[in-house]
């Protein structure tokens, strides 16, 4: 058939010559380009890029700066700050003097009045910011003179000074505008390193080298970061060379290490994975039950095996390894102990082998995020541990839209975790007054001792009384875990060997919060990184 | 056109000159299956909308994205307005095709772009991958259709029929996912996705012919039994047939036979096969494209579906619909150009 | 001679992904016969195992598909377990057998649905004709241009998510060959002259229907439904691949294949394999036998549906 044949090759020809030069979805440059670009995937994208709605209220946010920012250790130091802030004796008054000649991307210089307008907006209860509750010490913010800003604080807050990583936007741009709706939130103008140029939602964003920023010009110049939120796709296309550098999970990231030019780095973190026992179930809510599950888990195999050891077994919100971690909390695996608590507390086995209690199955439901990979094997993993002491958990997949209006009653495979202080994370994690706002406090858990240790260590500035406040609270947790913990994870990424920090011979990375892959990861100083020669 | 000129002169024994070619009844052909195919593309993307406003999903909430759980009342509501909801779903896609005729397909909302734009921008790869797909599956498949037919019940025979069926039965992203594994992770000698190596905005041909050999041979490889068995039967059945028998007893040799007599009567109901594949071929692109990374249709079409893009999901249906018609209509000309025997008007 | 066109055209105007494949196995000589009849043996044999797997493996066998068990992850294929671990250490073997249970409930569900709705359609359009006819060939015409897997994604889309929208759009895509064939078996009663006899003896159309029509069609009917199961199973399978199925802890074996991948690009190919495989089988079992039941029913067209 030498015409339908013809036909396909003009076909072809035709098809190749007319878009000889526009590749969608190859939105990068490794191998040819030089150094100065970079295309890294991530799995997720904010919804925003308005540090008034919370983005990048944790730092690294690549557009903005905020007052303070952190270093590879996580040690404050300033930004847009010329110095570290003062305090009054009292610890209310915080006073930080503005660095000289910073402007924003359009041109306009930074001001006081910007840092507290940012600070203002983010506070006043009609701007839909998630995360107001944590600025809740503010009382007051002004200007004085032409680059001061006084923070008045309600009553002494000691981890203050760390939320002032927080990005300051211009209030010539954003006070003119809606700050929930506005243009703001998808063509953002900050002070930072880089900005926008371009965002196609769901596919990537591409950030442009800001050639006026006050701390230089970066050496990279163009950065786009390539939304995929599917893992193997992620690593088909670093495979290809479609990206330079990629988040991976465990088991994906381990297919790269014979790869010559291609780094793994691995950050720990205080991301931690933890099924949440719903106060509001009579079974999950039973703190025998709850206990035993702690007992049951076997956290070591779920990191050797699910998270092929990148990762740490968790006895709460905070990492063993941290500072704040109260020793002695940690739990052995224990099923038999675990299978003597509900003995004791009068279950007992029922036909189907699952245990009984005035009639109730001990039996739940636990819902993971579908495509979490992680999640899903947890899960499983689990439900497997809690069967082995007669607790059946049925395992479920759902969409965010399916699992959010069931977490107050059904458990959920969560995962959370700040950096910075201990308050960050636990306070909305554990605190009755945060009982089922959005996905603080998702089990609804209640315990007068630990909101009481909770309230103490956020009003105190002494080391001490904080250190056994949060020492009481891990006890407590442990007494009646509302969490089952399971494991604090380590983050992997794979990177094309083309760059690295001045003063070392690769990157770095920080130890990093659970929201990751955007502002965290070997990239976090991406405006610091140098073509390696 | 000297094929189908000596097929007249040996089959049908009246034709003496060579035939010119039918222009006016390909024309007449193109007209009707037009005129055929617009109330047809009415009716599929009317049965859109009507599917559409069965929806249980807000199309506002779809629109918006996450924004919608932060976005006042008041917006929602102009975007409510402005997306035509509330609306019988007659209108809205009344409204939706007069604007389509003027070239506006709307917006995609997962993809933030015009929809025209992103199929433009897509469509290009995914028909490159089907066709060099198409050529290698009808190439392939009537050689090995021929070599089988020629011996029927032998061992080759049994060999390509089997396989060929086993073939038909396997889920070809399956057999994509076994051939990445394979080639392109044991072997390590093929791209394992993606469309180009250094992933440049400008593309090297060499570079997409590489990344194109296991995606176009995978989706060439799920094709290839319908052609395979089918060219095998219209031999059988041609060398079976009187011409062919007599030509035999001319004692012309076996080679001349099977290919100048057997051969074109045996490779006619494979034109109208490669008409009907179409759609086939469309469903294996989108497995096909999923699992390579391909930067095609399948891809936007699968996140279009996973956010409920409904603008960019009515387009592309349509747009299949089209691809659809479009085979068809390609398979009746090349069915009537080289069957003598046909005319136009019976189609 | 008019352009006698292949088969295609009762099925969809598209070969599905079985029926119009020639059937090669024609009786030229006793060798073709005695390979057809091992053939349908074959498929038979098959068949009943698959039957046997699913209904019998769940109450038979006390173990549980779920059971994790770390220290057994991604292990290869060995006695203790035929075809291997999955990455949470389930058998794979179990888990394939449940997969199947899953995707042949739904392959059996949307094909009796489709089998319903397609013989009513068929059967109404080609007992009353005129423009009830006319609209419904329409329909089907149109739905059957649009390629079926698309058509399954868009359903699927603004209906998700649960089991019920993908049975819905597997059997909306189903329906359309038995409607084809059913009414074209209608239209051929209608001529025959038993019924004309029957309408001139002054029987009542439903009289007719239920002595005629009725008998005459349900072998076809049938049969389409039949042959529709595979396909159905394919259908859902691809649909759970694009991750647009069955809700990921409904094992279904689209959703094994799916969740394998990241297994398979860590160089583990058994998790991926075998599912596929407990789809092909299947598929040519009841290939083979829908085959010979097709030669069966309907010697007469048995050369024509070669094609």
């Amino acid at each position: 058939m030498p015409r339908a044949i013809r036909q396909t090759v003009a076909l072809t020809a035709a098809a190749l010559t007319a878009t000889a030069c526009s590749a969608p979805g190859a939105d990068d440059t490794r191998g040819a380009a030089p150094a100065d670009s970079v295309v890294l995937g991530v799995a997720t994208e904010p919804d925003t890029l308005s540090p008034l709605l919370g983005y990048g209220k944790d730092g690294n946010s690549k557009l903005f700066d905020g007052l303070l920012t952190r270093d590879a250790d996580l040690n404050l130091e300033p930004a847009l700050a010329e110095d570290l802030p003062e305090v009054s004796k009292d610890g209310l008054t915080y006073t930080f003097t503005l660095r000289d000649g910073v402007t924003f991307s359009d041109g306009e210089p930074l001001t006081p009045a910007d840092v507290v307008f940012t600070y203002e907006t983010v506070l006043d209860e009609k701007t839909n910011n998630p995360n107001r509750s944590e600025l809740a010490a503010v009382e007051r913010v002004r200007a004085e003179g032409s680059d001061q800003v006084v923070f008045t604080l309600a009553y002494p807050f000691a981890p203050f000074a760390a939320r002032t990583v927080l990005p300051i936007v211009p209030q010539h741009v954003a006070g003119e505008q809606d700050p929930n709706t506005g243009a703001f939130n998808t063509s953002p103008v900050g002070t930072g390193p880089y900005v926008l140029a371009d965002w196609r939602k769901g596919e990537k964003l591409v950030f442009k080298a800001n050639p006026h920023y006050w701390g230089g010009e970066p050496a990279v110049k163009n950065v786009t970061m390539a939304i995929v939120p599917d893992d193997d796709v992620r690593a088909t296309r670093l495979r290809s060379g479609d990206l330079d550098g990629a988040i991976l999970p465990p088991n994906l990231a381990a297919t790269f290490e014979d790869e010559a030019d291609l780094t793994t780095y691995r950050a720990t973190s205080y991301d931690y994975r933890a099924v949440s026992l719903p106060t509001g179930d009579p079974v999950t809510g039973d703190v025998d039950v709850r206990r035993a599950l702690d007992l049951a888990v076997d956290r070591d195999t779920m990191v050797e095996k699910v998270l092929d050891g990148a990762g740490r077994p968790a006895y709460g919100p905070l990492p063993v390894d941290d500072d704040w971690f109260a020793k002695g909390t940690e739990r052995a695996h224990d099923p038999a102990a675990a299978r003597r608590i509900l003995d004791r507390a009068g279950w007992e086995k029922g036909a189907d082998g699952v245990l009984t209690k005035d009639g109730r199955r001990a039996a739940f439901t636990l819902y993971y995020p579908a495509g979490d990979k992680v999640r899903q094997d947890l899960a499983l993993a689990y439900a497997g541990d809690a069967k082995k002491i007669g607790v059946e958990v049925k395992v479920e997949s759902g969409t965010w839209d399916v699992i959010e209006p069931r977490m107050a009653k059904d458990a959920v495979l969560a995962g959370f975790g700040d950096v910075g202080d201990p308050d960050f994370g636990l306070y909305p994690l554990l605190h009755s007054s945060e009982a089922g706002d959005g996905f603080n406090n998702m089990p609804h858990y209640d315990n007068p001792a630990v909101d009481k240790a909770l309230d103490d260590a956020r009003r105190t500035r002494d080391a001490a009384e904080r250190r056994a406040a949060y020492d009481t609270l891990q006890q407590e947790l442990a007494e009646n875990p509302g969490y089952t913990f399971l494991t604090h994870l380590d983050h992997l990424y794979v990177l094309a060997d083309r760059w690295k920090t001045a003063g070392s011979d690769g990157l770095t990375t920080q130890v990093e919060p659970h929201e990751h892959g955007f502002a965290a990861g070997p990239w976090w100083n991406l405006e610091d990184w140098q073509p390696r020669r | 056109m000297s094929a189908a000129a000596s097929t007249a002169a040996v089959d049908a024994g009246a034709a003496t000159a060579r035939r010119r070619l039918p222009w006016g009844g390909m024309a007449r052909l193109t007209v009707r299956r037009i005129l055929t195919g617009v109330p047809l593309l009415l009716t599929v993307t009317l049965g859109v909308f009507a599917l559409a406003a069965a929806s249980p999903f807000d199309p506002v909430r779809g629109y918006a994205g996450d924004a919608a759980l932060t976005a006042d009342q008041e917006t929602l509501d102009r975007l409510a307005a402005n997306l035509g909801v509330g609306e019988p779903f007659a209108v809205r896609w009344w409204d939706w095709l007069t604007a389509a005729l003027r070239g506006d397909l709307g917006d995609s909302t997962v993809l933030r772009q015009p929809v025209l734009e992103v199929i433009a921008e897509r469509a290009v790869w995914s028909a490159l991958l089907c066709a060099v797909a198409f050529a290698v599956a009808v190439a392939v498949g009537t050689l090995l259709g021929v070599l089988a037919a020629r011996r029927p019940g032998g061992l080759l025979d049994r060999t390509v029929t089997g396989t060929a069926y086993t073939l038909s039965a396997a889920p070809v992203f399956w057999l994509a996912l076994l051939a990445v594994w394979f080639f392109a992770l044991r072997l390590d000698v093929l791209p394992a996705g993606g469309l180009t190596d250094s992933g440049s905005s400008y593309v090297s041909f060499g570079d997409v012919a590489e990344h194109l050999v296991l995606p176009a041979g995978v989706l060439a490889v799920s094709q290839l039994p319908w052609f395979v068995l089918y060219v095998r039967q219209g031999v059988v059945d041609a060398l079976a047939e009187d011409p062919v028998r007599g030509a035999r007893a001319r004692g012309l040799a076996e080679r001349t036979v099977l290919v100048r007599h057997a051969l074109r009567s045996g490779l006619l109901p494979v034109l109208t096969l490669i008409g009907s594949r179409v759609p086939e071929l469309i469903t294996g692109a989108l497995l096909v494209e999923t699992v390579f990374s391909w930067p095609g249709i399948a891809d936007a079409t699968v996140r279009a579906a996973t956010a409920v893009d409904f603008q960019l999901l009515a387009a592309l249906t349509a747009f299949a619909t089209v691809a659809v018609l479009l085979g068809n209509l390609l398979a009746d000309l090349l069915y009537g150009l080289f069957d003598p025997r046909v005319d136009f008007r019976d189609m | 001679m008019t352009c006698e066109r292949p088969e295609t055209s009762a099925t969809g105007g598209r070969p599905d992904v079985l029926a119009p494949l020639p059937v090669a196995w024609r009786s030229h000589g006793p060798r073709q016969r005695s390979w057809r009849t091992l053939r349908v043996r074959t498929s038979a044999v098959l068949t009943a195992a698959v039957v046997l797997a699913v209904l019998l493996v769940p109450p038979l066998v006390q173990l549980d598909q779920q059971a994790v068990d770390l220290a057994a992850k991604l292990r290869q294929p060995s006695w203790s377990h035929p075809f291997g671990t999955d990455d949470v250490g389930r058998d794979l073997l179990l888990r394939c057998v449940y997969g199947l249970r899953v995707s042949l409930f739904v392959g059996v569900a949307a094909a009796l649905v489709a089998a319903v709705v397609g013989t009513a359609v068929g059967a109404l359009a080609g007992a009353l004709g005129g423009w009830v006819d006319r609209v419904a060939m329409r329909v089907v015409d149109a739905l059957a241009s649009v390629p079926h897997l698309l058509l399954g994604v868009f359903v699927v889309a603004l209906f998700r998510p649960g089991v019920w929208p993908v049975l819905l759009s597997v059997a909306a895509t189903h329906w359309l060959s038995t409607a084809r064939i059913v009414r074209a078996e209608v239209l051929s009663l209608r001529g025959r002259p038993f019924v004309d006899a029957a309408i001139s003896g002054g029987a009542s159309r439903w009289r007719i229907a239920v002595r005629h029509l009725v008998p005459a069609v349900l072998p076809q009917a049938g049969l389409a439904a039949v042959l529709s199961v595979p396909h159905a199973m394919w259908h859902e399978s691809a649909l759970s691949f694009l991750g647009l199925g069955l809700p990921a802890h409904m094992a279904s074996l689209g959703n094994l294949i799916e969740g394998a991948r990241g297994s398979l690009l860590a160089g583990q190919w058994w998790p991926t394999l075998f599912p596929g495989l407990f789809l092909i089988v299947p598929t040519l079992a009841v290939a083979g036998l829908a085959g010979a039941w097709r030669d069966r029913i309907d010697p007469r067209r048995r050369s024509e549906l070669m094609l």
